[in-house]
């Protein structure tokens, strides 16, 4: 789920890193390790003490550099089809400074900036994909935050850019409709859960590295039942299933020794779900994190140690290799299963790229999910 | 003959060429020159052409993006309320960019143009699509299009927050440095200066949230500008706008080059006619040098070199001369365009509000223009040639023969000239396009030179026969015998001639006739344009005031008749009855159109979609309505189209009720009474107008838009005097050893002097007599014919004389001066080396 955010950080520098540091060799690109590094200053750093609080955290971290809401959904449509969906919206700050809304009430109205609704330092980013197993179509949204346009509310809580919206229930994510018309494709979701959230990490506080230099909050809710309608290239089709949200916040992903990450959300028989990811290191080992969640509430951490990750299948996209197909163990909860993607063909080839998409689980445990792959595009 | 022989001959030849152009440096210059001139105003013009019309394509949307669907607020108001623009998003239409232009003021009152956007929308609004070939393109397109804003150190997160930060182009930046603290609005502004390339023109570009505030439009847009294709939803966005604005289609420029076909065109025709000059001078130096090498190339076939390495070295010596002159000329011309681009960006900009960007240039000119001359120069050379190898070796050609032939080119030339004339005269009433007509107009320009010589010698025949026996008489029968040698360059001067008499006579007729259009026009003495908040306030001010004798009222709006951007008028009754000044009416028209049942038209409009009295028309702005032409009225220097509808017809349309302008007539102290006026409304010195400052500004208006022409006519005129100058030269030096002899006879000095000096004044003096009528002529089509077709105006033709003693004078110096430098010249040297030239 990290790796996005470098990419997103990569193409957003280009435009921020300007004022801070760039002004004096402005041709040469940040290098990814010096950029993340150098960037965070001046943004709220993620703190082990500060607790997630709910409903308020549902809400957006402006002061954080980066933040998303992250649904993906395993379906099955009425003709008995397979089908994976996917919607993101990310939130970048461009400045670390306060939004000027906030700034303006607290300064005399000589030095605000201006009260206009279009002025913001915030913007928003969205990525909506459906994927079956022959296809896998995707696109994006881009919007500076602005009331009308792009923006997290409350009551009712609304995640929005344009048309595509999240619409919860007062201050509460859930029960939701999610509406997204992209031109090949659309959908029209009812969201509902009965299982509480789940603060991933401790309470919530997510390491992101062995030396916990690097950290997220991050909070999910795996338990989701979803029903509804899912439009491919004009074709209606009822389709009903799980989903999964993710809700991370933070100001800095990696450090400098890391490339690139790969996540997994997956749901097991029996009625556990499984999240888990590895930073996948330069030259160090990779770091690996994971927690086994039940409905009720409960969960298990699994350390870094107790995780073993192995590629078990590679597929070429534009001559790019990505690892569609995992052998995973975890021998302290009684795990070993095999990962295959749905669909191998699942990279998001929007202004970030990425493979992003359903997966089917077998061995120790059946099930599926939803895998992501990033920093393998260099 | 082997290839190696035949290289080798030419070879020879060459190097041979050479030593004689290291002899008589004068020959090879005269022929480059004349190619450098011709090219240099080619390539002058088309750079500066070329330049303007790639500028309006780029021009419809910043950062180098197409709008394909455009949304422009509703007919009769300026800007847009912004939540059409969030309700368009919130229902999809995503690639959107809302945009807010205007004009502000710093703190020296100097105002700037400003393009206000959501740069966020601005950089991300491109399809994205998930096919990988599409997201390539996409991706490429970002690259191209997005490149000039991500490559440059902007601030973006600042600019969105609302930051006082603004981008220019470098040039731009620059100019506003120099002026220190810059204060837009009220407000103290940073610049970021872009590249030049980013097409920002002259447009200061800041994101919406500051300019909304510096424009003071909070809320309010100019258009939106949609980038996805809009056809197949079109109706459900149409819903969606509802009376809230217009969608319409964009043109890529297409209207903005339409508008300024015409002006172009004149600029292309002016520079074929320089090139057209050029060439002459060219010409006529390749047949001098020629002349002089005669004895040479007859020596070296007496050698035994053959004809075909003979021809082929000619043909190389004029390539190579093509080519260095053509570098020249191109480097000049670039320098040209440099000099007349800032002249046509304010003709283009005050007149049709067209945005001119910093230019660029291609190789590719270079080499059509190398092409171009050397195929002309080759066509034009190619009698010469021939004309050399049918020369027989056993030696010249009598003197005698070569008048007989002379004679015999005349005549031909005179058919050529008459059949051509014929052609165009037959062809001329018919046309109704201009380009047509510029062609036809093309043959006449063709045929006035070609008629040249036999007229020159048909006067120099009727004055010989007037003339006494003894030295004049001499002088008169000798000037027949220039004609031959001169003829060329007085070709040439005769054309630049006639075009510059043609030309003064359009824009000194056209000064005149929109002087008195004015003087009818315009009746009131003040014409004031206050905001339309204030005009409700304004009207009843003047009403309460009774210096004020009378008030007259327009309304209009800005609509497009058939893809012509045209704008719908009204005004109250008196006005219309008063200054509208009408071509052609149908009777009793007036009743008629209060009636609601006619429109009047203005005659650029009328000519445009070929509307004449009684003709339906169905105006798009009122769409329920069906009128006939009642009239046509003279309209000048208006690039829009107007149709005057009845105040009635207004109305019932439910157009804004509030007039745009007022009228007014005072008695007493005008002056004063628009202090107070002012003062009471502080209205802007630029929305009050006196009568007399209208006729300034519409004068000064007229005249640079014929400025940029009168540049180019006058540079033609003085290639043909550099021609002219030339070809006295030369054929002055080549007359020393005849004029020796004269001197030898006992002719003494000022003798000789009057003579040479006469015989070139009988000559110009003539061509310049030819040049009244031809000028005329063309004076008459360029007025009646193609002004009238390509802007629609009409105009009473008017003969300056004093224009055209001017270029008499000019062309009676070039060549009195020319014929002045060699004669001095011989005063120097010994009379035996003058007397030695006929033996060499």
């Amino acid at each position: 789920m990290i790796s996005k955010q470098i990419l997103l950080v990569l193409i957003l520098c280009a435009l921020t890193i300007t004022t801070l540091t760039a002004c004096s060799k402005p041709s040469t690109p940040p290098s990814m390790g010096s950029l993340l590094g150098d960037n965070a200053a001046g943004y709220t750093k993620v703190d082990k003490s500060t607790p997630i609080v709910f409903p308020k955290d549902h809400l957006s971290h402006d002061d954080f550099r980066q933040e998303w809401w992250y649904l993906t959904a395993n379906l099955e449509t009425d003709e008995g089809e397979q089908l994976g969906l996917q919607w993101t919206q990310f939130r970048v700050a461009l400045s670390p400074k306060k939004s000027p809304e906030k700034a303006a009430k607290k300064t005399e109205s000589h030095t605000k900036l201006t009260d206009s609704d279009w002025a913001s330092n915030q913007i928003f980013m969205t990525h909506a994909a459906v994927t079956t197993k022959t296809s896998h179509l995707a696109e994006e949204r881009w919007s500076r935050r602005h009331p009308r346009l792009a923006d997290v509310s409350t009551d009712p809580l609304t995640i929005k850019i344009d048309d595509w919206q999240w619409t919860g229930t007062g201050a509460d994510l859930f029960p939701a409709t999610l509406k997204v018309d992209a031109r090949q494709f659309s959908y029209r979701l009812t969201l509902e859960t009965s299982a509480p959230y789940q603060l991933q990490g401790e309470q919530g506080y997510s390491i992101k590295s062995a030396d916990a230099s690097v950290a997220s909050h991050y909070y999910s809710q795996p338990f989701i039942q979803v029903s509804g309608t899912v439009a491919i290239d004009g074709v209606d089709h009822k389709v009903s299933g799980d989903a999964w949200l993710d809700r991370e916040w933070s100001s800095q992903f990696l450090n400098k020794t890391q490339a690139g990450w790969d996540w997994f959300a997956l749901r097991l028989e029996g009625g556990s779900t499984l999240m888990l990811f590895q930073l996948r290191g330069q030259d160090k080992p990779s770091f690996y994190s994971g927690r086994r969640m039940f409905a009720d509430g409960s969960g298990r951490n699994i350390a870094s140690k107790d995780i073993q990750l192995q590629v078990a299948n590679w597929h070429e996209i534009d001559s790019v290799s990505y690892p569609v197909a995992w052998n995973i163990s975890i021998p302290s909860e009684n795990i070993d299963i095999r990962i295959e993607a749905l669909n191998p063909d699942a990279r998001v080839p929007l202004s970030i790229s990425y493979w992003e998409g359903p997966v089917i689980v077998s061995g120790s445990h059946r099930g599926e999910g939803y895998m992501e792959l990033t920093g393998y595009e260099h | 003959m082997s290839n190696t022989k035949l290289i080798r001959m030419t070879r020879l030849c060459l190097e041979v060429f050479f030593a004689h152009y290291r002899q008589a440096p004068l020959q090879a210059g005269a022929i480059s020159i004349g190619i450098i001139l011709a090219v240099t105003l080619l390539i002058g013009v088309r750079t500066t052409n070329e330049n303007a019309i790639q500028s309006y394509s780029s021009a419809t949307e910043l950062l180098s993006q197409q709008a394909k669907w455009s949304v422009t607020p509703p007919l009769g108001s300026k800007r847009l309320d912004e939540n059409l623009y969030f309700d368009m998003r919130a229902d999809g239409f995503s690639n959107s960019l809302p945009v807010l232009q205007g004009v502000a003021s710093d703190s020296n009152g100097k105002r700037w143009r400003i393009q206000g956007s959501d740069l966020m929308a601005a950089l991300t609004s491109f399809p994205a699509s998930v096919s990988a070939s599409a997201s390539q393109v996409n991706s490429e397109a970002r690259a191209k299009t997005g490149g000039g804003l991500f490559s440059v150190n902007i601030p973006i997160g600042d600019i969105l927050s609302g930051a006082p930060l603004v981008l220019t182009s470098k040039s731009l930046a620059e100019q506003i440095s120099q002026d220190g603290d810059f204060v837009l609005g009220g407000v103290k502004i940073s610049v970021i200066a872009l590249d030049d390339a980013s097409n920002l023109g002259s447009d200061i570009l800041m994101d919406i949230s500051l300019a909304q505030r510096i424009l003071k439009r909070p809320n309010e847009l100019s258009y939106i500008a949609l980038f996805s294709d809009v056809s197949n939803n079109k109706s459900h966005l149409e819903r969606l706008i509802g009376n809230r604005g217009m969608l319409i289609e964009s043109d890529n420029g297409d209207g903005l080059t339409a508008l300024t076909e015409s002006f172009h065109l004149n600029l292309t025709a002016m520079s074929l006619l320089a090139f057209v000059v050029g060439l002459f001078i060219a010409y006529n130096g390749v047949r001098y040098s020629l002349l002089k090498r005669q004895r040479l190339l007859t020596q070296l076939q007496q050698q035994g070199i053959a004809k075909a390495p003979l021809m082929l070295a000619l043909c190389i010596e004029l390539l190579l001369l093509v080519i260095v002159g053509s570098i020249i000329g191109f480097m000049l011309g670039l320098q040209l365009s440099h000099w007349l681009q800032p002249m046509v960006s304010v003709t283009l900009e005050q007149l049709y509000g067209a945005k001119i960007f910093p230019g660029h240039w291609q190789w590719s000119w270079l080499f059509q223009a190398i092409g171009l001359t050397f195929l002309a120069a080759l066509a034009a050379s190619a009698s010469l040639f021939i004309q050399l190898i049918r020369q027989p070796l056993a030696g010249n050609s009598g003197h005698f023969t070569q008048q007989k032939s002379a004679n015999k080119i005349y005549r031909y030339l005179l058919f050529i000239a008459i059949t051509l004339g014929f052609v165009a005269s037959i062809l001329l009433p018919f046309s109704q396009d201009y380009r047509y007509t510029m062609l036809l107009l093309g043959l006449v320009v063709i045929a006035i030179p070609l008629a040249l010589p036999w007229s020159l010698a048909f006067m120099v025949n009727q004055l010989l026969k007037v003339t006494p026996k003894g030295l004049l008489h001499y002088q008169v029968a000798e000037t027949k015998e220039l004609i031959a040698p001169l003829s060329l360059a007085m070709m040439a001067m005769l054309l630049a001639l006639t075009a510059n008499i043609s030309m003064n006579t359009l824009v000194g007729s056209f000064e005149s006739t929109l002087k008195n259009w004015l003087d009818a026009r315009l009746h009131a003495e003040l014409y004031i344009r206050p905001a339309s908040s204030q005009m409700a306030e304004v009207e009843s001010f003047l009403k309460r005031h009774k210096e004020v004798d009378a008030l007259y009222k327009q309304w209009y709006l800005s609509s497009k008749q058939d893809k012509l951007p045209i704008n719908i008028v009204t005004r109250d009754k008196l006005s219309l009855a008063e200054t509208t000044v009408f071509k052609e009416t149908v009777e009793n028209m007036w009743p008629a159109f209060f009636a609601n049942k006619l429109v009047l038209i203005s005659e650029p409009l009328a000519i445009k979609l070929n509307l004449g009295l009684g003709d339906g028309i169905d105006l798009q702005a009122l769409p329920d309505n069906h009128f006939t032409v009642g009239g046509v009225f003279y309209d000048y220097g208006n690039p829009y189209g107007e149709v005057i509808i009845s105040p009635e017809t207004w109305q019932a349309n439910g157009f804004p009720d509030t007039p745009m302008s007022l009228a007014i007539n005072v008695t007493g102290d005008t002056d004063k009474f628009k202090q107070e006026l002012q003062q009471a409304f502080s209205i802007p010195d630029a929305m009050i107008f006196s009568q007399e400052k209208i006729k300034q500004q519409a004068i000064i208006m007229f005249k640079r838009t014929f400025s940029i022409t009168q540049v180019l006519n006058t540079l033609t005129l003085l290639v043909a005097a550099i021609g002219l100058f030339s070809a006295c030269f030369m054929l002055t030096q080549a007359r020393m050893a005849p004029m020796a002899r004269l001197y030898t006879m006992g002719v003494n000095r000022r003798q000789l002097t009057t003579l040479v000096f006469g015989q070139m004044l009988i000559i110009v003096l003539f061509t310049c007599l030819v040049a009244l009528p031809t000028g005329a002529i063309l004076g008459y089509l360029l007025i009646n014919k193609i002004t009238l077709q390509a802007f629609g105006w009409s105009i009473a033709m008017e003969w300056d004389w004093f224009a055209y003693g001017q270029v008499v004078l000019l062309a009676l110096v070039s060549s009195l001066l020319a014929v002045a430098f060699p004669l001095y010249m011989q005063t120097k040297q010994p009379l035996i080396s003058s007397l030695q030239r006929e033996v060499i």
